[in-house]
């Protein structure tokens, strides 16, 4: 039973940081239509940027500074690669985003250097002790930041002028546009706004481990978690990524004693299983929006 | 769209596809074969070696040897490490050319680095550009990158020096290995702990492969010959991913950990398992370890429960190639993978020697003199008769290792605990074939 | 009803079987069967003969090397026609490709390995097209068993399934050491035999990669009109009617569920083709070598050749393979850049970059691909020295 339990908070502890990356996704996705394989590279970068900004300021207002700065570089990408691209089709977006990425990720290795770079996060591998479980502290706090941000982003779409503005963006773009809406804008700032998430969840993956060259695979365990709980929808992001966590956790944990034929290291595919899992049973995924077919 | 663009976009175009082919028509680019450097003359040369300076030569004079560089530059998974390597074994060969050269050479490791991006595929790439200008490889990273070249190599007579320390090379002719490999140090070190901390049970924790499994192979066996239990827990690359392999310590509790992977993954896996109340030791091979992880917050566990398995002593040790190595890094950060770049020229260097000595810098040559090589001096970093690849594959295999604790006033953040450890186990040990093709780890 | 119900109806009406074309009007179609036909135009013949005998004379030309890399160009080729025709005429994204590569190549290496490894399967038949056949059909067979999927999911759902595929397959891959050897370990890829004659070794005549690079394009021949051919026929105009509205083409009466089912079984069997000869050409296989950027490499070669045609299939496959080989030339006319690997910014980290950038860059400015350029560029030289 404690194992259990701790396999299940190791899960929603890695399974939050994967729901913050695939609500960067989502938003992307909700503005411009494409999955950005640039996410990969932003969240890196991100991760860097806090261990470099950990240093002087301290990893608390690193965070926020390099969610910013990431959020400046998402808003160029947005400017200079992506608009010209509007009402081509999108997997030609969705192959820049590719080669956005490998870009980046050289510049950022840079960065990187041949070591393991330490994000400067205050919890390490500590442990504290909860209803008589060793609970680490890391995880606590990639729970805690997720339900802060998703709790403010909802927040900001239900209550902001902005927030209003992107969801009608999103739902119909020339509808927007009559109203008033500058819909150019609203891709923008969730361009912008999807980098500031991929920054902070590259923080949270730093956090107790630090980040290498080979960090970024982490954020393609977005990619089911996004497919999962539906490509539009930000609750099954969220949802999406918490289940791809405790999938992957639990069968770290169990797989080789119960499944073992399933061969070492099942639990890194076990996500792409649970995805073909979902779409026999829902094809536009727990949360997504089924597509209406005019004939 | 108009015309001029659509113009200047074919002619730009057309360019492009004319610089690929100016590269060179068919026999256009051999080397000229005119042997000969400066006082020499007499030594016999074909491709790689010519009569002319080396660009920004050490020594004018001198005629020049080009040995080739595959290693992983950019987006490997040893990204980090290939620049660091190359560092390495470019101060070595600019020493060998300020001692003057070989035979009246001078060495250029310079010109042809190209970057295998740990593939197959690019590997045998590259490697086909740059072959009819290079001697030899003064270093190839990675197995599988070198399995998609071992065959041309032994076929055109081409030595090179690997990047790693799998047991494979042992058994590949053209292949210039140096130190330990993966295999006797695991065992010497699953011995040590069976002496040392009278361990009961191993553990092997590794990547799958000719390192990971190479290591396991070793531990395998030694745990066999000291009658232990032993447990096989294969991993994959990514911090992420160590979940299984620390949930496996923890659960098993074995007395020993035998870790095989990269730095990250070994901090995290040695962090993690510590901190849910492991207690048992841990023992990582060469590539484990990095300086930076003392920043990490897995030092604390680092430093009571590892130690590392190194194929010779780290930077701060005290031989005369060492030194040597430090003043030639000067103020470069210290590395040891720069150490790493530096020793694995040694064998290369002996046989360019020996070619040269006996008039034959031709391919041929130097692959019959790398060939009956019996002994490479390493001033003092690796023991005497290392390197001997006259007598097979058994008897190239060196069995010492050098056993590390970390210590943050160390340069590289370990020092030498146990010097030159040769267990029973690697002492008896027949090496036949590859260790992970030898043993099944079940 | 009755009368539309029994037409054929996924065939467009029969046209007069060769029309006669009136004289002096070489360009004027009078039937539909010309405007099909495979080389519907004069210039077409003409310069599809000069091509061909350029691709001969080349290999007595160029380098070993860059006939190698020619040939590889060649393989990719093969496979690039393969998801085009089901990305790119019958719609059904795929970020797969690699997963079929693998099949085909480990099917093809299975087949020509040696005997009696109990460690490694082998069944030692090396002649060439019963290795090339197995690998392309086990893929093939593959692509049956994954179509169902594609008439559930669409568009990027579709595409990231079929990424997970990618990230399943190279979990096996690695897993079954029997068949792929291991991680970092590889085994041997299928040796190309004709008739007795190993092709990878060079002969008397021939180097090695003379004969690789003949073999390659021969086998991309014959590919590239077969991929023509079913384009051009009613399996091919039923993908594009899938792909145009699938819905107005059920009514039509394509049947839909058929169509995606033989796009996936025909590209399953191009990139088995292909993967099992891409790694004869370097004699090794080692099972990382599957994964999403192989994917991304051959959905780049589709977007950077045309959507859509098989030409550009072929234009964009050896503009990728090439392409990295263009960036290694950059260091000599950009002397500022270190070739030293230590610094920054060095050679090596700005061909990385470049290959980035430069996909980036066509993407965005040239939107149709090597087959809109050149376009282009024929229809400027058709109505020279005018604009238009």
């Amino acid at each position: 039973m404690r194992d259990v339990l701790l396999t299940t908070i190791r899960g929603l502890g890695f399974g939050s940081v994967y729901a913050m990356l695939a609500v960067s996704f989502v938003i992307i996705y909700k503005s411009s239509k494409v999955i950005s394989f640039a996410q990969p590279a932003l969240m890196l970068a991100g991760a860097v940027l806090v261990s470099y900004l950990a240093g002087p300021v301290g990893f608390y207002l690193a965070v926020p500074l390099a969610a910013i700065g990431i959020a400046a570089l998402g808003l160029g990408l947005e400017r200079t690669t992506i608009r010209p691209m509007i009402g081509r089709p999108v997997f030609v977006v969705a192959i820049i985003t590719l080669g956005l990425d490998i870009a980046i990720r050289v510049v950022v290795n840079v960065f990187i250097g041949p070591d393991v770079r330490n994000v400067g996060d205050p919890w390490g591998l500590n442990t504290v002790d909860v209803a008589g479980l060793p609970v680490q502290e890391r995880y606590i706090a990639m729970v805690a930041v997720l339900v802060v941000v998703v709790g403010a982003l909802f927040a900001f779409f239900r209550y902001s002028r902005y927030g209003l503005a992107m969801r009608a963006a999103s739902l119909d773009q020339e509808t927007a546009m009559v109203q008033g809406v500058s819909v150019g804008a609203m891709t923008a700032l969730a361009w912008a706004m999807a980098g500031g998430l991929a920054a902070v969840a590259g923080a949270f993956v730093g956090a107790g481990g630090g980040v290498d060259q080979s960090t970024w695979i982490i954020a393609l365990k977005a990619l089911p978690a996004i497919i999962i709980g539906g490509l539009d929808s930000i609750e099954g992001a969220v949802v999406g990524g918490l289940l791809v966590g405790i999938v992957e956790s639990f069968f770290a944990s169990y797989q080789g004693e119960y499944l073992p034929w399933l061969g070492q290291n099942f639990s890194l595919v076990s996500p792409y299983v649970l995805l073909l899992v979902v779409l026999l049973v829902k094809p536009y995924g727990l949360f997504g929006t089924r597509e209406v077919e005019r004939v | 769209m108009s015309s001029t663009t659509t113009r200047r976009r074919v002619a730009a175009a057309s360019l492009a596809g004319l610089a690929v082919f100016a590269a060179g028509c068919r026999g256009g680019s051999e080397d000229p074969a005119d042997g000969g450097g400066g006082e020499g003359g007499s030594i016999a040369t074909d491709v790689g070696v010519t009569s002319d300076p080396c660009p920004e030569a050490v020594n004018p004079d001198n005629g020049c040897i080009y040995l080739g560089t595959l290693s992983d530059l950019t987006v490997g998974p040893f990204a980090a490490a290939g620049p660091t390597i190359v560092a390495g074994q470019e101060a070595f060969w600019n020493r060998v050319n300020e001692d003057g050269g070989i035979g009246g050479y001078d060495v250029n490791v310079s010109e042809y680095v190209r970057d295998n991006q740990y593939n197959p595929q690019v590997t045998n790439q590259v490697y086909q550009e740059i072959k009819p200008d290079i001697l030899g490889l003064a270093q190839t990273l990675g197995s599988p990158p070198t399995a998609s070249i071992v065959e041309d190599l032994a076929a055109e007579d081409i030595v090179a020096a690997p990047a790693g320390w799998t047991s494979l090379y042992l058994f590949q002719d053209v292949i210039l290995e140096s130190g330990p490999t993966y295999c006797a140090e695991a065992m010497n070190g699953v011995d040590y702990a069976a002496e040392t901390y009278s361990a009961q049970s191993v553990m092997a924790v590794h990547y799958a492969g000719d390192y990971g499994g190479d290591a396991a192979a070793g531990a395998s066996v030694a745990a066999e010959a000291n009658g232990l239990d032993f447990a096989n827990v294969e991993t994959t690359a990514g911090t992420d991913n160590q979940s299984a392999a620390v949930a496996a310590i923890v659960d098993q509790q074995p007395d020993v950990v035998v870790v095989s992977t990269g730095p990250a993954d070994m901090a995290t896996i040695v962090g993690q398992s510590v901190a849910a109340g492991f207690q048992g030791r841990f023992l990582g091979s060469s590539p484990t370890w990095n300086a930076a992880l003392l920043q990490s917050p897995a030092a604390p566990a680092l430093t009571a429960s590892y130690q590392l398995l190194g194929p010779w002593g780290p930077w701060d040790t005290d031989t005369p190639g060492h030194e040597a190595m430090r003043a030639a890094a000067g103020d470069t950060t210290p590395n040891e993978f720069f150490l790493s770049g530096w020793v694995w020229s040694y064998p290369m260097k002996a046989a360019l020697e020996a070619a040269a000595e006996s008039g034959d810098l031709t391919r041929e040559g130097l692959a019959n003199a790398s060939a009956a090589l019996e002994s490479v001096d390493y001033e003092g970093i690796l023991p005497e008769g290392s390197g001997n690849y006259a007598n097979g594959g058994d008897a190239a295999a060196v069995r010492t290792t050098q056993l590390s604790d970390v210590s943050a006033d160390a340069s590289t953040g370990v020092t030498v605990a146990e010097a030159d450890l040769e267990g029973s186990t690697a002492e008896g040990y027949e090496f036949t074939e590859a260790c992970y093709e030898a043993i099944d780890l079940g | 009803m009755t009368a539309l119900e029994n037409r054929p109806v996924d065939r467009p009406t029969p046209a007069p079987a060769k029309g006669r074309r009136p004289w002096g009007r070489p360009a004027m179609y009078t039937g539909y069967g010309q405007d099909m036909a495979l080389l519907n135009t004069g210039a077409k013949k003409v310069s599809l003969g000069v091509l061909l005998v350029l691709v001969l004379l080349l290999p007595f030309v160029l380098e070993d090397e860059l006939l190698r890399l020619l040939a590889t160009g060649a393989v990719l080729a093969i496979g690039a026609i393969g998801l085009n025709l089901v990305t790119g005429y019958a719609g059904q994204v795929s970020l797969g490709h690699a997963f079929f590569l693998g099949i085909g190549a480990y099917t093809a290496a299975v087949v020509s390995g040696e005997t009696g490894d109990e460690d490694l399967y082998g069944f030692g038949i090396t002649f060439l097209p019963v290795w090339l056949l197995a690998g392309g059909a086990m893929a093939a067979l593959v692509g049956l068993v994954v179509a169902p999927l594609a008439s559930r999911l669409r568009g990027l759902y579709l595409a990231i399934v079929t990424l997970g595929l990618v990230f399943l397959g190279e979990h096996v891959f690695r897993e079954w050491d029997a068949v792929t050897g291991g991680v970092g370990v590889g085994r041997p890829a299928a040796d190309p035999v004709l008739f007795g004659v190993d092709l990878s070794r060079s002969t008397d005549a021939f180097s090695a990669d003379q004969q690789m690079y003949l073999l390659m394009m021969a086998l991309l021949v014959v590919f590239a009109l077969l991929g023509r051919n079913i384009a051009r026929s009613a399996i091919g105009r039923s993908f594009a009617a899938v792909r145009d509205r699938d819905i107005a083409a059920e009514v039509t009466g394509v049947d839909v569920r058929k169509a995606k089912r033989l796009a996936f079984v025909i590209s399953g069997f191009y990139a088995g083709c292909a993967g099992a000869l891409l790694y004869s050409v370097s004699g090794y296989l080692d099972p990382s070598s599957f994964g999403l950027l192989v994917s991304v490499q051959f959905v780049a070669m589709v977007l950077i050749g045309g959507v859509a045609t098989i030409s550009g299939s072929i234009m964009g496959a050896f503009f990728i393979a090439i392409l990295p080989r263009l960036t290694r030339e950059l260091p000599e006319y950009l002397p500022f850049l270190s070739s030293s690997a230590t610094e920054f910014p060095n050679v090596f980290q700005v061909e990385t970059l470049l290959y980035g950038l430069l996909i980036v860059a066509f993407l965005i400015f040239e939107p149709r691909g090597l087959f809109g350029v050149w376009v282009r560029a024929r229809n400027y030289w058709k109505s020279w020295p005018f604009s238009y």
